[in-house]
């Protein structure tokens, strides 16, 4: 235990019980992925991840609130550890076995909100890709089906109901997973089969990021603007005799998002210009127009993601954000009744050289169980960044115990 | 003659007019408070009779036009923390974001999504607005009883300025405490929802429908919510009822 922790806890012990509000919630899931398909370098077809994740928060005082969530996870395929040690980085190639996914402070004092610590930051209005969201490093072991991961860091937001101000400081880098070297959501090209390549390591960066935002709700729209100077959670590879190390180009960044609601829909808007201060990346801008409605238990949303490369390297990375981009992006979900619902997911390149599309159906039963099954359709060809998963179309079936 | 006639006509429905407008801002009123905090049960009764039940925490700041709510979910366990900021004005309709807690992100509920049913109950999201004075006009349609108790029956028909739903809404008042003891809301002429008050207790100084029950005339389905732990006028703060209010819980 560190020394802080140790002077902390009995200030934390010694707080006025009269204003404790203790709340928790997590759940179990299991999820079975059955890949029709093998892969040349993946022959499982069958892949079961089973999660626990539990999510507490105290109300130590009225200005005070601390909170974390814990994850222990366990699957056949080894996209988790198998070593029982508990991690606070999320720097690993695989998804740790037992981890503090989130822990931070919040502290409130009038319009001023501080928040410190492991904790999840989102930017953006956009439903299907968000350019402006850089504090929102990801796990691609599943690329089609990210989950977000929580970064080290202090927030202070200061929020007047109509204007707020975030302002990011990220001490500590938190790098996206990348799909694992030997499975089947990294395609290797050709010209290195045969070839056993070795991740050798990543090369942190050394100093800390920053950003900025301001959001405006005014009369009937809501727009932001953002800053972020750092460092991209996506890799380089860079090659070497035995294998390849990752490196994370320095990022900056200008973003805008926009919401306008409209009489038959609502627009969001989103638009981030990338620049790579040590010319280590593309540079790029993306943006993501997207269209809104429901209509009774129907929600739709419609969109276009494209980009504009502004400055090229030579480099390998690789980037989802990109892969997603000259598509037509699209989510419907239908309520069917308080326990049912059906949804549809879809990105379609533009040049028709790849797709891809989920369709799932999602039953709760009682107040603590709930069972979905769905299927992604992957379809391209391998010059394409979604086609090059032609491979990985899945079945999926999920029990999850709520408590 | 006819003139004559038709002048009366006009007068008397002005002032029938101007009665159901007053009944309606005694309404009011009566129940305007600076605050009022209560924990909801929810009882979803679906056509086929299945029931589920979900939870929420409710604090409301400021009354009638003026005032900012924040409602949320605390069961069933896979719903925890999904939370409605709702901003209501009074020239227009409300400001809405919902927060999902699995992803992190809030969403602006837009005017034309508020006939969404909210998160599997029967109330829409425009049912959870509050309904200000001034954004419709009355006419008294008459004397009427519910559950036993006499009625001022009227008509509430939405201004220009606020965008509803419905076309019309009846509106039953109780005639000995001004509490509002139902609500008929309609598309045209056909019944949409129907919002009924019961358990009418004195809360501090307020009467107040413990039990509401709103029937979804076109999924045949209704859900009941009771109030508990209901409180008036405790001391809360306007920075309580922003969006990073919304998302810090």
């Amino acid at each position: 235990m560190g020394k802080l922790a140790r002077a902390l806890l009995p200030v934390l012990f010694s707080l006025p019980l009269a204003a404790q509000t203790f709340s928790q919630r997590g759940y179990l899931e299991s999820d079975l992925t059955l890949y029709p398909e093998t892969a040349p370098n993946d022959s499982g077809q069958a892949v079961d991840d089973s999660l626990f994740r539990y999510e507490a928060s105290y109300q130590a005082l009225p200005w005070l609130r601390l909170a974390g969530s814990f994850d222990a996870r366990f699957d056949t395929h080894e996209q988790a550890e198998r070593t029982a040690r508990l991690d606070w980085q999320d720097r690993s190639l695989q998804r740790p076995a037992l981890s503090l996914r989130e822990f931070n402070a919040t502290i409130t004092k009038g319009k001023l909100t501080a928040e410190f610590g492991k904790q999840f930051i989102r930017w953006g209005k956009a439903d299907i890709l968000n350019p402006t969201d850089r504090f929102a490093p990801k796990d691609f072991l599943t690329v089609t089906d990210p989950d977000f991961l929580a970064v080290l860091a202090a927030r202070v937001t200061y929020d007047t109901g109509t204007d707020s101000f975030d302002f990011v400081w990220q001490p500590r880098f938190t790098p996206s997973r990348t799909p694992l070297i030997n499975e089947r959501w990294t395609v290797l090209p050709q010209t290195v089969a045969g070839i056993s390549l070795v991740d050798l390591g990543a090369e942190y960066p050394g100093r800390s990021a920053f950003g900025a935002r301001w959001n405006h709700i005014g009369s009937g729209y809501e727009f932001s603007a953002s800053f972020y100077d750092g460092f991209n959670s996506l890799p380089v590879f860079q090659g070497a005799l035995d294998g390849f190390f990752r490196t994370y180009p320095e990022l900056r960044l200008y973003g805008a998002d926009a919401a306008v609601p409209l009489r038959w829909f609502t627009v969001k808007a989103e638009a981030a210009y990338y620049t790579s201060p040590d010319r280590q990346q593309d540079e790029y801008v993306i943006y993501v127009l997207q269209f809104e409605r429901q209509i009774k238990e129907l929600s739709i949303v419609a969109g276009y993601a494209g980009d504009a490369i502004t400055a090229r390297t030579p480099t390998l990375q690789f980037s989802p954000e990109l892969g997603f981009a000259r598509a037509i992006l699209a989510h419907a979900q239908y309520t069917i009744d308080s326990n049912r619902s059906v949804a549809v997911d879809a990105a379609v390149r533009q040049n028709g050289r790849g797709s891809w599309i989920r369709a799932e159906y999602s039953q709760s039963f009682g107040q603590h169980w709930r069972a979905t099954a769905g299927y992604s359709w992957i379809r391209g060809d391998d010059g394409d960044f979604l086609g090059q998963f032609h491979r990985n179309s899945f079945g999926l079936l999920a029990l999850r115990y709520s408590f | 003659m006819s003139r004559a006639f038709a002048f009366c006509l006009l007068l008397s429905s002005l002032g029938f007019a101007q009665d159901a407008r007053q009944i309606v801002a005694e309404s009011e009123n009566r129940s305007r408070s600076k605050s009022q905090q209560y924990e909801g049960t929810l009882e979803v009764v679906g056509a086929s009779n299945k029931v589920s039940i979900k939870r929420w925490e409710y604090r409301r700041i400021g009354s009638y036009g003026a005032s900012k709510s924040i409602l949320r979910f605390t069961a069933p366990a896979e719903v925890k923390g999904v939370a409605l900021l709702i901003v209501n004005h009074t020239d227009r309709a409300s400001d809405q974001w919902m927060w999902t807690p699995a992803i992190e992100r809030d969403r602006r509920i837009a005017a034309q999504d508020r006939s969404t049913r909210f998160f599997g109950t029967d109330f829409s999201f425009e049912d959870l607005e509050e309904r200000d004075v001034d954004q419709f006009d009355y006419k008294l349609m008459g004397d009427d009883t519910i559950d036993g108790v006499a009625c001022w029956k009227i008509e509430s028909k939405p201004r220009q300025s606020k965008s509803s739903q419905y076309t019309s809404s009846v509106v039953w008042v109780r005639k000995d405490n001004y509490t509002v003891a139902q609500i008929e809301s309609y598309s045209q002429s056909k019944l949409i929802r129907r919002i009924h008050y019961s358990d009418i207790q004195n809360v501090s100084g307020i009467w107040t429908p413990r039990t509401v029950e709103v029937y979804d005339a076109n999924r045949k389905s209704r859900t009941v919510l009771k109030l508990e732990k209901l409180e008036y006028n405790a001391p809360m703060k306007d920075e309580d009822f922003t969006l990073e209010a919304l998302r810090r819980g």
